[in-house]
């Protein structure tokens, strides 16, 4: 089992108020799986994503990933962890604007011993022959390529992806589904991927359903569906 | 790494503000090292000349010269070298007087720069300063006191590295007065009177207790100089002690200045790339990684501000050494002159500070965890400081709470332009001070209160009346707390001292006490009222003086008696004077010792006015340059930082000027404010400072404000805010619509 979550708690103190946005959430994910995350806004699933790519702490219970405990980890033990497994894929695609669309993947290829080819990164993404611009120059679906082939080239065990087509319109955000579906049979990559579109899990392996910080369901799919056959809403 | 190429894009993009900060850090440099280049320049070549050549621990002037073996006796029994030398004043014309020397061996031996050492009859050397200021060179022929000789070459004597003719002199001015040196042969030959002196030097450089006295019971003595006493020795080396604290002063405030600068476009860089680092910490990238290529910033601020501030201080500490050696005659002696650590402090110095500190602003920033970094600040901001929670804040329009708003979230903003201005202003009010100085300097020293035109000073206390109109005094060397004074003993009713304070004449005052000079009550730290003691320093006899008044003599520390009062103190006849003022050009020379001509002090003030004009020119220049500086780069951040409400305003319909008002002006009343702040404050400063100089320098300063140093200071200082506010409207204007959508989004 690669990652498994065990009744992790986590309070946000938000001035006076207190709010629990995860409640002894429990989750077991296999290996080179793709893990759909649903719920509404508010209900736990960033927090939940955040605490298993380790970079936000959680008050009880326990998170196993690849191997490692990670509440037993120090701040720079922690870092390591995410250096060598964990790939983030931001609804902001957060690229480096100075950087080139293949210097901003160089960013993420530098943090590997063993990384992936460049160029052929960029080829399975589709912005090989877009390597020298700069993200200003991009449309949004191109910088959310760009960014997956940022958090993939280090060759991570897990893709970590908070609303990765949230800005984006259904073609596009179709594409980006597409690509992150072939990562996951290419390299096997495990893809955790939050979204409030229902429609995003019938492609997944695995869906989880979060409501006021609690896992309410979890199920598995038999026969995942195609992207381009994802129900958008 | 190749997030390292973020840092020249980055400044690129920038370009402005970056080399804002560079050009600051740059002046800083450039002004420490120009100016410890030129004073260690200076100061080497001082110590070198003063040890090779021999220069004189005190030189003394009797009736009679001692016989030889009598000046062996003294070497023995103090360890001392002795050697005779004589001299001649020559008029070389109407008003240049050329003292020649005969050349000596063992003590203040001459060093010959250009040309060769005079060897045989009718050959002279001078100084270089002075044959430059005169029209000769080696090779030409003079006619002195009737004689024609020929300038051999260019000669230094380390006795006269401030070439003045009399102790007493304030400037030096080659094109009146210069040294040169000769053999004995050829001084016997030129016709004139011939005077001697007896120099001495000793491994010690200090002056034997009992010296004095032994001297003076063997020959009476005229006169006896000791190193410390001696101008010609000694100012240069008060020069260097007293540019000491220039030299570090205000390098280290516009340093002070810089770093602030830098630090706070270091911190405003994090900010904006705040959800960037966020990214990068939950990529996997560490703190000392991330650290190091933020540290790139200050490397590339850092090198190349202090390169450029040692090259381009390099060059300029060459044309200050020259004007230098137009003040002081010192040989160049050896090739490299200034100390190699100005270099190295120059260029440490402000690269570890610089470092230091961007890396304690980095730390603080890595310290967020990313999560917190990737999320939109917008959380944090929008909590009101208590001072915003007071009443009347929240009185009037919402523009004008969008104001008030503006100046309390920007502290730090608001405090660096204070600081900014108050530093222009206070450079500036230095230099006009400065400049209208030395004008009053000269006319009330010499012109309103010293109303002669000539002093005569005799060898031997006089005691026949006066003839024509002259006004005799006695002037005399005392000590007062250890401190030498010079004590003027005059009549109360002499037309030719008007003893001025404040356009009120304190002569009559003198029947109640002493009138001192300003530099005197400065280092005594006296006023009306108090009492001081003199000391006759040839009995140590003693006297109790109440001070009954400052006079603005600005030039040495004296202090004026009533006439009899003083020879009943010294014990001379109750007649008997050692000068006399008068109007009328003296013709009789017999017994007289020196004369002083008031005009060439006033002309030899006069001509060095040029340099202190230029070097006030350029420090007004410095001082709006360093104030346009500071000012466009704090007034680009706050467009910057508010370009979002900025944006609004102009979707909102606001016109660019309306805008630039609402946001710049904002702080046109802090500019005012520090400005005229800083005016009382400069005053106060440039006061206190030449008070803790005037020990060594012997005068000063009048350092009040006149009203129109305030206005022409209010008018550059305004138009360096208005050459700023320029500057960043152009930047408002480029503001974009579209920036007050987009900062919402994320
Ligand atoms: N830094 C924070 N401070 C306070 N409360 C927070 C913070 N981050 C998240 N929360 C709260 O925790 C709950 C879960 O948030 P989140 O995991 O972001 O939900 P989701 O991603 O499902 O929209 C929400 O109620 C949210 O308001
Ligand atoms: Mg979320």
């Amino acid at each position: 089992m690669s990652i498994l979550v065990q009744d992790v708690s986590k309070v946000y103190q938000s001035g006076e108020v207190q709010i629990l946005a995860l409640r002894k959430a429990s989750l077991e994910v296999p290996d080179h799986k793709v893990v759909a995350i649903l719920g509404p806004s508010g209900s736990g699933k960033s927090t939940l994503l955040n605490v298993i790519g380790g970079i936000d702490r959680y008050d009880l219970g326990s998170i196993t990933v690849a191997g490692e405990t990670l509440e037993a980890l120090k701040d720079s033990q922690l870092t390591e962890f995410r250096r060598k497994h964990a790939g983030f894929i931001f609804q902001q695609y957060n690229l480096i604007p100075t950087l080139t669309v293949e210097e901003n993947v160089e960013v993420g290829r530098e943090l590997s011993q063993n990384p992936l080819d460049m160029k052929e990164m960029l080829m399975k993404v589709g912005m090989w022959d877009k390597k020298d611009k700069f993200p200003s120059q991009l449309s949004g679906g191109e910088q959310q390529r760009v960014a997956i082939a940022r958090a993939l080239i280090k060759n991570p065990e897990f893709l970590l992806c908070d609303e990765p087509t949230g800005a984006l319109d259904e073609e596009t955000g179709k594409k980006i589904l597409k690509l992150l579906q072939f990562v996951n049979k290419t390299y096997g990559t495990t893809v955790l991927i939050i979204t409030h579109n229902q429609g995003i899990g019938e492609m997944a392996h695995k869906v989880i359903r979060m409501s006021s910080g609690e896992i309410v369901e979890a199920y598995e799919n038999e026969n995942p569906i195609a992207p381009e056959k994802v129900t958008w809403a | 790494m190749i997030l390292r190429k973020t840092i020249p894009r980055t400044i690129k993009e920038k370009k402005f503000q970056y080399a804002g900060v560079i050009i600051l850090l740059m002046l800083a440099v450039m002004l420490y090292v120009s100016l410890s280049m030129a004073i260690t320049t200076l100061e080497e070549r001082n110590v070198a000349f003063k040890q090779d050549y021999k220069q004189e621990t005190f030189h003394w002037m009797s009736s009679q010269p001692l016989s030889g073996a009598e000046m062996s006796e003294l070497e023995k029994k103090y360890d001392l070298t002795l050697e005779e030398r004589s001299y001649q004043d020559i008029n070389t014309d109407d008003t240049t007087t050329l003292r020649l020397f005969n050349k000596t061996e063992e003590v203040n031996i001459p060093y010959i720069s250009e040309g060769e050492m005079p060897q045989q009859l009718g050959e002279v050397a001078i100084a270089k300063t002075f044959g430059d200021k005169n029209g000769i060179s080696i090779g030409d022929t003079i006619s002195i006191g009737g004689t024609e000789v020929m300038v051999t070459g260019y000669v230094f004597l380390p006795d006269y590295i401030y070439m003045i003719e009399q102790q007493t002199d304030l400037l030096s001015d080659p094109s009146q007065f210069g040294v040169g040196v000769t053999t004995s042969e050829t001084l016997e030959a030129v016709k004139g009177t011939e005077q001697h002196q007896t120099l001495g030097w000793n491994t010690s450089n200090e002056v034997p207790d009992e010296l004095r006295s032994e001297v003076n019971n063997r020959s009476t003595l005229l006169q006896f100089v000791g190193h410390d006493d001696n101008a010609r020795i000694e100012f240069v080396e008060s020069e260097i002690e007293g540019a000491g604290s220039l030299i570090t002063t205000l390098p280290l405030i516009i340093l002070a200045l810089s770093l602030a600068m830098v630090l706070l476009l270091l911190k405003r860089r994090l900010e904006l790339q705040r959800k960037e680092i966020g990214t990068l910490m939950a990529l996997g990238y560490r703190k000392s990684e991330l650290r190091r290529n933020y540290l790139g910033y200050a490397y590339v601020i850092g090198l190349t501000g202090t390169i450029l501030g040692i090259i381009v201080g390099a060059a300029l500490s060459l044309p200050l050494s020259d004007l230098y050696a137009n003040y002081f005659n010192l040989p160049a002696l050896s090739r490299f002159d200034f100390d190699p650590m100005v270099l190295v402090i120059g260029f440490i110095i402000p690269l570890v500070l610089l470092l230091i500190l961007t890396t304690f602003v980095i730390n603080r920033r890595l310290k967020t965890e990313p999560l917190t970094l990737l999320r939109p600040k917008e959380i944090s901001s929008g909590k009101k400081s208590w001072f915003e929670k007071l009443p009347w804040f929240n009185k009037g329009g919402f523009i004008r709470r969008f104001r008030l708003r503006l100046l309390v979230r920007s502290k730090a903003r608001s405090f660096y332009i204070f600081l900014g201005v108050m530093f222009s202003t206070v450079l500036l009010v230095f230099g006009l001070i400065t400049f209208n100085s030395m004008d009053r300097l000269v006319e009330t020293t010499y012109e309103d209160i010293q109303t002669y035109d000539y002093a005569v000073h005799y060898s031997s206390l006089q005691t026949d009346p006066t003839s024509g109109g002259g006004s005799p005094y006695t002037m005399a060397e005392v000590k007062v707390e250890g401190e030498k004074v010079s004590l003027y003993g005059v009549e109360p009713d002499t037309d030719f001292l008007k003893l001025i304070s404040d356009g009120e004449l304190l002569n009559e005052r003198l029947n109640d006490g002493a009138v001192v000079s300003r530099p005197f009550a400065a280092i005594h730290g006296v006023k009306d009222g108090d009492s001081i003691t003199l000391t006759n320093s040839f009995n140590d006899d003693e006297k109790k003086v109440e001070i009954a008044g400052v006079a603005d003599v600005f030039i040495g520390s004296s202090l004026y008696l009533p006439h009899e009062e003083v020879n009943a103190f010294l014990s001379y006849p109750e007649d008997a004077y050692t000068s006399v003022w008068q109007d009328e050009k003296p013709t009789q020379t017999d017994n007289v010792f020196l004369i002083e001509d008031k005009q060439k002090v006033i002309d030899s003030f006069e001509s060095t006015s040029g340099a202190t004009r230029n070097s006030v020119i350029g420090m007004s220049v410095f001082a709006v340059l360093i104030g346009v500086i500071v000012l466009t780069l704090l007034t680009n951040l706050i467009v910057e930082e508010n370009s979002p409400s900025i944006s609004l305003f102009k979707v909102m319909g606001y016109h660019d000027k309306e805008v630039s008002k609402l946001v710049l002006s904002v702080y046109t009343p802090i500019v005012f404010v520090s400005y005229f702040i800083s005016i009382p404050l400069a005053s106060v400063v440039l006061e206190q400072s030449m008070n803790s100089l005037v020990q060594q320098t012997g005068f000063i300063f009048p350092t009040d404000v006149a009203w129109w140093m305030v206005v022409i200071g209010f008018v550059v200082i305004g138009l360096t805010y208005w050459m700023s506010l320029a500057l960043s409207k152009r930047k408002l204007k480029n503001v974009s619509l579209e920036e007050a959508l987009k900062k919402q989004q994320d």
